[in-house]
């Protein structure tokens, strides 16, 4: 079973998680396809560890800001992951919300002033 | 048994019989009583002994000959993503030591040969979505068992003469919460310890008790919320958030029959609160009991005491560093326990705050910590936004998650201090109330040097009580393994580089050093065999500290895999 743990979760089954699971919510709803992700967030909480300042710098992972990957690799890189490099984010997110995360890093900007 | 056979052609019976007859010839039990007296000639608990001195009293290895000192043997366990990790542990001659994927491995302290090993299968699927992972911290040993965590969550045994399992606890639903055990189990009075990951992800950091005959789960204690006043320390039940865990081992106060443990920070890591942490940002009030240090029972898992090191942790400096280092001083037993932030708390040992003092010279995320109270100065709490002043020190801490070393002799605590920043933009977030992305920072940021220098690592030689400082010896990066300190008047430091040092323990001076092929960011340890002094350290470099090294210093850590590592032991020429 491949259980997707989306960020639209119902609130129901997310604090479930939290260790004080009602019997009745153990089933994972996957994120919907058009959930709408805010990937600034995302890198805040999770990406940016790695990929310094909010992808604009590199850090412990390559600089993201006018990287030369194509899409096809950024999506399998996200999806996948690399062994003891970066974590594969496949069964967290929907391939539109990584479609979205592609879009946000090709538009990253230098921050202002 | 007949000379003309060659080696390789040995029936592995005879091999293995051999060996044993060779390394188990004063076998006895492993009990806590055993663990407590902490024999010289073994190593049988991650710390060394419970009074977590890192200090072997062999002194046959000394600052006389140490010039003398070469590899006896190597092991390479593979596989070593993100490099290697563990404190190896010794009983009887035999050395066993933890690789990644949790890997364990029983081998013949004077030669190397390998009398068994085990690979467990683990759910390689998760282990592909985690970040802290798949490194292994270590093992334990006790009753005639050896105990090692896996990132899937399980507790397992196995039988320490032939490697078979004895039993295999599932402890936590990993899939589930992405975290399992990275971090070395305690074996105290028939139970064992281990405490999970949990920091940066949204789970309420459990640390379990385990029968050691049976695997059976006797207790787990909450660190996030785990009393009913400790969830009314995380306002707008903001425990949902959760973070804390216990993920290094601390140790057994066989005194008051306690178990102290050092637990993890809350997530997110960095809060857009401001100063107003107690009713405003991401997790309002304290968070207890996260970057804490705590004392439970040892039979029951109820806390009989603790303190918070930073109420309200809103800078990732935790207290999962698992070194308890216990003392009599003037007749007042303490126990010394570093924070990551660099501050170094004395307790009593019911962990009433006696002394706290500080490693670091770069340190600004509160201009200072109440030496009487414990009481934090002039904190820094950041509404979301550019932080303008840069934060010291880096979130990789003033001190890293291996342990220092307290010899009795000199009566001096040999410590690694990081000198470190960082620039940071604190982001407000939407609570993250289930397991989803990994990690809950809070932030976005990037490694700077200090104020007006360089970033470097410097180890001190100090009391342990006041924090005096009699010497220190500077790296120009930061090293990340533990210290070893010997009764042969020696301090042995493997830094990140790849070079073992050893140093003279009254003095500081250099009298030895030798490179193990890549860096260091695990454990070292000495024993004796038949009556031969070894020096064991793990070399293998990669993880969430060690991973800056490259984008940061260049150099040699541009060249230096982190899918590698080898245990390498040195003896005297
Ligand atoms: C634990 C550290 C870590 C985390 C967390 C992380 N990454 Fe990565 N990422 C890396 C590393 C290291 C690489 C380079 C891998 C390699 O060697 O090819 C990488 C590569 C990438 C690439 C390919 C770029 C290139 O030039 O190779 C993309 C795109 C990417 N990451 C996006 C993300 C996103 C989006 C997130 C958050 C959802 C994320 N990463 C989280 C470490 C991380």
């Amino acid at each position: 079973m491949k259980l997707n743990f989306g960020m639209a979760l119902p609130a129901v089954f997310a604090v479930s998680l939290a260790y004080a699971m009602p019997a009745s919510a153990q089933q994972a709803s996957p994120a919907p396809d058009s959930a709408h992700l805010d990937v600034d967030q995302l890198f805040a909480t999770t990406c940016g560890w790695c990929h310094s300042d909010g992808g604009r710098e590199a850090g412990k992972g390559p600089q993201l800001m006018n990287t030369a990957r194509d899409d096809d690799f950024m999506r399998n890189r996200i999806k996948n992951g690399k062994p003891g490099a970066m974590p594969g984010f496949g069964s967290t997110f929907s391939d539109a919300q990584i479609e979205e995360i592609i879009k946000y890093i090709r538009e990253l900007k230098p921050h202002q002033g | 048994m007949k000379k003309r056979l060659g080696y390789f052609s040995l029936p592995v019976a005879v091999v293995l019989g051999a060996t044993l007859a060779a390394s188990t010839g004063f076998a006895q039990v492993i009990d806590t009583a055993r663990i407590d007296a902490g024999g010289q000639n073994d190593w049988l608990t991650y710390h060394g002994s419970y009074k977590s001195w890192h200090y072997s009293p062999l002194s046959q290895i000394n600052t006389g000959n140490v010039s003398n000192l070469a590899v006896a043997w190597i092991h390479i366990p593979g596989r070593s993503t993100r490099g290697l990790q563990s404190m190896p542990l010794v009983a009887d001659g035999v050395l066993y030591y933890t690789g990644s994927y949790s890997r364990v491995f029983a081998l013949n302290g004077a030669t190397g040969e390998v009398i068994w090993s085990h690979f467990p299968e683990l759910d390689e699927a998760l282990i592909s979505r985690q970040t802290h992972s798949p490194y292994n911290r270590g093992a334990a040993l006790g009753e005639g068992k050896v105990y090692v965590g896996t990132m899937d969550g399980r507790l397992i045994a196995l039988d320490m003469k032939t490697g078979k399992v004895a039993w295999d606890t599932k402890l936590i639903d990993s899939q589930k919460l992405t975290v399992g055990f990275t971090g070395a189990p305690l074996y105290a009075k028939g139970m064992v310890i281990i405490g999970a990951q949990g920091g940066e992800w949204p789970g309420r950091g459990p640390i379990f008790a385990v029968e050691a005959a049976t695997g059976k789960k006797k207790w787990e204690f909450l660190t996030v919320a785990g009393t009913e006043e400790a969830m009314k320390t995380w306002g707008s039940d903001s425990w949902r958030t959760g973070g804390g865990g216990g993920w290094m081992p601390g140790t057994f106060d066989t005194e008051t029959n306690t178990i102290l443990w050092g637990t993890a920070n809350p997530a997110p890591l960095y809060d857009w609160s401001g100063p107003d942490y107690k009713t405003q940002g991401a997790r309002p009030g304290d968070n207890l009991y996260t970057t804490s240090v705590i004392g439970l029972d040892i039979d029951t898992g109820k806390l009989k005491y603790y303190h918070q090191e930073l109420p309200h942790d809103a800078w990732d400096f935790d207290s999962a560093v698992g070194e308890f280092v216990m003392l009599d001083r003037d007749g007042q037993k303490l126990v010394v326990h570093p924070n990551k932030s660099g501050y170094i708390f004395v307790y009593d040992r019911n962990l009433k705050v006696k002394n706290v003092w500080r490693i670091t010279h770069n340190s600004n995320f509160v201009k200072d910590i109440d030496p009487k109270t414990g009481e934090l100065i002039g904190r820094r709490d950041f509404p979301a936004g550019k932080v303008t002043e840069p934060l010291c020190p880096h979130i990789s801490g003033g001190v890293s998650f291996n342990s220092g070393s307290y010899n009795p002799k000199t009566g001096l605590y040999y410590k690694l201090g990081q000198e470190w920043c960082m620039t940071l933009e604190v982001l407000k977030t939407t609570p993250v109330i289930a397991p989803q992305a990994q990690l809950n920072i809070g932030a976005n940021f990037k490694i700077a040097p200090p104020p007006g220098g360089e970033i470097y690592g410097h180890l001190d030689a100090r009391d342990p009580v006041t924090g005096a400082l009699k010497w220190e010896v500077r790296y120009p990066e930061p090293p990340l393994g533990s210290v070893l300190s010997t009764g042969g008047n020696l301090v042995f430091v493997p830094d990140s580089r790849g070079i073992l040092h050893a140093y003279d323990a009254e003095s500081g001076a250099e009298l030895w050093s030798h490179s193990d092929g890549t860096g260091h960011q695990g454990g070292i340890i000495t024993y004796s065999v038949n009556g031969k002094q070894y020096v064991a350290v793990t070399a293998g470099f990669g993880g969430m500290a060690s991973d800056d090294y490259a984008p940061t210093f260049g150099g040699v850590y541009k060249h230096m895999p982190r899918d590698d590592g080898a245990l390498i032991v040195y003896t005297l020429k």
